[in-house]
């Protein structure tokens, strides 16, 4: 914890030139998951760009703009850190939206430069939901520290992703 | 292949895979390198169940892999005798760490070979004999034999390379370093750095005029294009060009030059006579590169999944061509017919029809294909 901190310190002293570069290396995590109920019913959870409460890890969702391209919102996490995001694509008959990390800061999300597209398809009653993210790693300078390297931002993308995916079934499934 | 170590989730599961409210967190840092994409959801043992099936069939993949290029180095003869006519397409998968070697005119991936740092950037030699990719992760550049599809020789160049280029001539290898602000010549044969040249911030493509007289970078974190003598290795001037440009297109006639600007989603035109941009064109957002063929420019815009076209003349947007998500390397067949670009997300690399401006083909390549750089190779 003690080195997390550390290295914090050292990325707000990097922050002005982190805010506009990053490495080369792109990093990408697809999930997906299949679901026991009909795609319309699954849209009306994760269609709703207002409210991400379906995710476990998210306890408040806070925004304006509706599912209009352009909206914002803020996602709160259990130990307070934020996330803002935009947006960018939304497409209510083929059941997909694109949107994009505004402002993270790393010890929140160790991620940068982060876009992802929700689309749920149609399988007959059931429906396929997949998530797909493309980002850069936290530390945008070459030889980055453990926490904040590749795998970190690909391990914690892939948490959330699962986790929610997961909870999002059951809660289809359940109820 | 990071594989192996997949095995150890098993043993320490993230406990965000449980679904539990951890949220983000750095608590998993031991946690394996999942940089191939899995699928799966579900319970977390469902999900374990899953990752046991994704790596066995991730191992098999290798072993097929490892098979066909036997038998690729098998039927390339004693002689090493170069493949008839076909030409191909070299392209660098990043996230699938590997090489795929596309037939174009079968329009299929006729091999992929593992290449390891995380390859980026590609350029061919002049004789088409070799083709040198910049892996940044590992700070090395990796020159294949591109007849016999393995690796030649691999050494480091910089502290990350990614933008590379060939001097039609003289064969030198030019690479950009990212972090150390400065172009690398590199006598590939020697696996040496033979000289090199501090340019702007985070340099990222790099192009050689057809004439062999000129080096340009795209140095993206100054807003400017570097223009290098060739012979002396000097810095002979910067050009201002749009906002974070990072893929350079010189036309064959080496009077115009074509940044992609990421960062104001547009392209500058230069003229390299008068050392000035003549014209900008409005793209679509998070433009990566630009090919140039039959009088048009054609710009991969990542975040738009999109080929925006331009005439090069008027500068007037002909057409916004769909293709697969985050498309990125870009590049035009010699013969003016088609334009090729490697799509990021899609994982393909599509031909687009320069008469009728639409996507003919869409051939799966490996994870994460970028293709910075000149990736067709035309001899034979």
């Amino acid at each position: 914890m003690v080195r997390l901190f550390a290295s914090f310190l050292a990325l707000v002293a990097l922050w002005p030139l982190a805010a506009s570069a990053h490495g080369p290396t792109r990093q990408k995590v697809t999930e997906s998951v299949e679901i026991n109920a009909p795609a319309d019913k699954v849209w009306e959870v994760v269609g709703n760009f207002q409210d991400m409460g379906w995710h476990p890890a998210f306890v408040k969702t806070e925004g304006k703009g509706g599912n209009e391209v352009g909206a914002t919102r803020v996602l709160t996490l259990e130990n307070g850190g934020q996330i803002f995001e935009k947006l960018n694509k939304y497409d209510a008959e083929g059941k997909t939206l694109s949107y994009e990390i505004t402002e993270v800061d790393v010890k929140v999300v160790p991620v940068t430069n982060y876009s992802a597209h929700f689309t749920v398809t149609a399988d007959g009653d059931k429906s396929k939901v997949e998530w797909r993210s493309a980002f850069y790693r936290g530390y945008v300078n070459n030889d980055p520290p453990p926490e904040l390297s590749d795998e970190a931002a690909v391990n914690a993308v892939t948490g959330v992703f699962q986790s929610g995916l997961a909870a999002l079934k059951k809660k289809l499934e359940g109820g | 292949m990071p594989a192996p170590r997949r095995a150890i989730a098993l043993i320490f599961p993230s406990p965000l895979w449980g679904g539990g409210r951890g949220g983000w967190s750095h608590d998993v840092l031991d946690s394996p390198s999942p940089s191939l994409p899995h699928k799966g959801g579900g319970t977390a043992a469902s999900q374990e169940a899953d990752l046991l099936i994704t790596n066995a069939r991730r191992h098999r993949f290798a072993f097929a892999g490892f098979a066909a290029l036997l038998t690729v180095l098998a039927s390339a003869g004693p002689a090493g005798a170069e493949p008839k006519a076909a030409r191909e397409a070299f392209v660098t998968n990043q996230t699938g760490d590997s090489l795929s070697i596309v037939d174009l005119a079968a329009g299929k991936a006729a091999a992929e070979i593992a290449i390891g740092g995380k390859p980026a950037g590609v350029a061919m030699a002049p004789d088409g004999r070799f083709a040198y990719l910049t892996s940044p992760d590992s700070k090395e550049l990796v020159v294949v034999d591109a007849a016999k599809r393995t690796i030649a020789s691999r050494f480091k160049v910089g502290e990350g390379p990614l933008g590379v280029a060939a001097h039609p001539a003289s064969g030198v290898v030019y690479v950009a370093d990212w972090y150390e602000h400065r172009l690398f010549a590199v006598d590939p044969a020697a696996g040496k750095v033979t000289g090199s040249v501090e340019v702007g911030r985070s340099p990222s493509g790099v192009a050689v005029t057809a004439d062999g007289a000129r080096i340009l970078t795209a140095d993206r974190d100054s807003n400017e294009v570097s223009l290098i003598d060739a012979v002396t290795l000097t810095r002979t001037a910067a050009v201002t060009v749009g906002e974070r440009p990072f893929g350079v297109t010189v036309d064959a006639e080496s009077r115009r030059a074509y940044t992609a600007n990421v960062g104001s989603d547009d392209v500058s035109v230069i003229d390299l006579a008068a050392g000035k941009v003549v014209g900008t064109v409005k793209v679509g957002r998070r433009p990566y590169a630009v090919a140039l063929a039959g009088g048009r420019g054609f710009v991969s815009d990542q975040y738009a999944a999109t080929v925006t076209v331009f005439d090069l003349e008027t500068l007037a947007v002909v057409k916004t061509i769909g293709v697969g998500e985050y498309p990125e390397g870009i590049e035009a067949d010699p013969s003016g017919s088609a334009v090729y670009v490697a799509c990021w997300e899609a994982n393909t690399l599509e031909r687009i029809d320069t008469a009728t401006l639409e996507v003919t083909a869409r051939i799966p390549v490996g994870d994460g294909p970028r293709a910075f750089g000149l990736f067709l190779r035309t001899s034979e």
